[in-house]
């Protein structure tokens, strides 16, 4: 497989594709994709030989984040491709990747993110009767906006460090 | 006999449930079997009976203190979940770890690994209607846990990796008696060879039945010694060496037609490259310290996320954690590799003899509660 030939590929369906420090995150690319477009993108996964290894929700501000993990078995290129539901809603992959299947189900479980098309959106891990519990939904409280949770660039940290140290400085 | 010609005779299909307490299942998972006489039609595992909110609890508290919880997700392989847990954390908090504690690591896993491999072994071939190997393969799987049990104070949920080295160093008796171990495991393979792998009967209950191709394995997103069966040399040890695993000399076997023979081949070869790993470790066992000096008592990560994923006895299994800055995770995702294997279920078995879909289902190497969490 040719990374660079698949990065091409994403671009033209991603809103921004950036490589992440695998050192530190574990990963090799960050794609945020729209929800109109995730369905395309799970279809270049797939034809390049990617395999999905997780998919998971994380319940921020303004939008529901839904992360699709890929990784491929002959290069190390492990992907987190990212998109926001929209009115709660989110187009099924589970055509494209038969093992989206029960992932999406306990995401539908969990946070209650709708996946349209999905062939059986019944709960999967919950009971049914628990169908509209969504545990893992934060409350008022607790819930953080989605720029709280990126990672701050090294450069960015250490130049912030800077400007606080020279602050200090002025100060004393 | 002609499975299509049944296929339109719906009349006489019945539904079975196979679980949530059918001994072959090992664990509280339900299968929903569609039969047409002894032909399984249509398969619907039913899961959540073992549901523990782990992801829901990892929320609530330090991300250290979530450490106990990782070896009661997948109970075989708990060392392993351990090491991947404290990985995240280490690659999060940036945390160096000592070369000894790595090497530990890497023993104590593996002999974690082996204990795994040979509790399917035994289990499997008894849900086949071989009675005796699971009495050797439990005699052989007691000394690991004697070992372990000596070092972490556990014989089954260990909690002995933690962020920064290992709770407990080991010594001069724990290096003797894995080393005896090695000797004994090995001085057995004649016997399991003569007894199981070459039996006919075992032959024919395994060979053409579950037939996976990496193709399936893609879409599914299979991993571990299923997708090494079908011929795919894929191991997260070699493709994304964590750890001190580069250090070792070992192969990934791999077989070619992706049947349950082909994964039960794998995973009984697996035990000799264990077997060589753990011996490579102890020859090379660098003194110093187990722990890490500094390791704060709140450990806080960094805003952003983290993935950090190992070789689990049973495939992949990756942890990706969400911080928004403060030592209690966002979001915590764990992914277990049996949850992915087993979604193939419905469509490899359908139109199985019911007898092949113990045989295909025992082949996953399944543990329901890394399934559930």
């Amino acid at each position: 497989m040719d990374v660079k030939q698949v990065v091409k590929q994403w671009n033209t369906v991603a809103t921004e594709v950036a490589p992440v420090d695998y050192a530190v995150c574990g990963y090799d690319y960050d794609v945020a994709v729209t929800a109109g477009k995730i369905h395309e993108l799970a279809e270049v996964m797939l034809q390049n030989g990617f395999y999905l290894v997780d998919l998971m929700a994380v319940d921020v501000k303004p939008a529901i984040e839904v992360v699709y993990q890929f990784a491929h078995v002959e290069t190390r290129c492990r992907v987190m491709a990212r998109a926001f539901v929209e009115n709660n809603e989110i187009p099924t992959i589970s055509d494209v990747y038969q093992g989206a299947n029960w992932h999406e189900r306990e995401t539908r479980d969990f946070h209650g993110v709708v996946f349209v098309g999905h062939p059986n959106l019944e709960p999967l891990i919950l009971a049914e009767e628990d169908v509209d519990l969504k545990p893992l939904l934060k409350d008022e409280k607790s819930i953080l906006d989605v720029a709280a949770i990126r990672r701050v660039q090294p450069e960015t940290e250490s130049a912030a460090a800077k400007s606080e140290a020279s602050k200090s400085q002025e100060q004393s | 006999m002609n499975v299509e010609a049944l296929e339109d005779d719906r009349h006489h299909r019945f539904v079975l449930n196979m679980g949530p307490q059918h001994p072959s299942t090992h664990g509280v998972l339900r299968v929903l079997l569609e039969l047409e006489g002894e032909y399984a039609m249509h398969l619907l595992p039913v899961l959540g009976y073992g549901h523990r909110c782990h992801e829901k609890i990892a929320e609530h508290k330090p991300a250290k203190s979530f450490m106990p919880n990782t070896a009661r997700m997948d109970y075989l392989g708990a060392l392993i979940y351990n090491q991947g847990y404290a990985q995240l954390l280490e690659k999060a908090a940036g945390i160096e770890v000592p070369q000894r504690a790595e090497y530990i690591r890497v023993i104590t896993a593996e002999l974690n690994r082996i204990q795994s491999h040979l509790l399917w072994y035994g289990a499997y071939l008894l849900d086949l209607g071989a009675f005796t190997p699971i009495m050797f393969a439990f005699d052989d799987r007691e000394h690991i846990l004697d070992i372990l049990e000596d070092v972490t104070g556990s014989r089954l949920t260990y909690c002995y990796h933690r962020v920064g080295g290992v709770s407990k160093d080991i010594d001069d008796k724990f290096v003797s008696r894995t080393r005896a171990f090695i000797e004994r495991l090995r001085s057995r393979y004649p016997m399991y060879e003569d007894l199981v792998n070459g039996n006919i009967i075992l032959q024919n209950r395994l060979n053409n039945i579950g037939e996976l191709t990496p193709e399936l394995c893609a879409r599914y997103g299979v991993t571990g010694p299923l997708l090494r069966g079908t011929g795919v040399a894929y191991d997260i040890r070699r493709s994304e060496p964590y750890s001190v695993y580069p250090e070792f000399e070992f192969e990934i076997p791999t077989e070619t037609k992706g049947d349950c023979m082909a994964s039960f081949l794998v995973r009984y070869r697996e035990l000799e490259q264990s077997l060589r790993i753990i011996e490579q470790a102890l020859d090379k066992l660098p003194e110093g310290d187990f722990m890490a000096a500094k390791v704060p008592k709140k450990l806080k990560l960094p805003a952003g996320d983290y993935n950090s994923s190992v070789e689990a006895p049973r495939g992949e299994l990756s942890y990706y954690l969400v911080s928004g800055g403060s030592d209690v995770p966002y979001r915590l995702k764990v992914r277990t590799p049996s949850y992915s294997n087993l979604s193939t279920v419905p469509e490899t078995c359908s139109g199985m003899l019911l007898s092949d879909v113990v045989s295909a289902m025992g082949s996953l190497d399944l543990v329901i509660p890394e399934i559930d969490r």
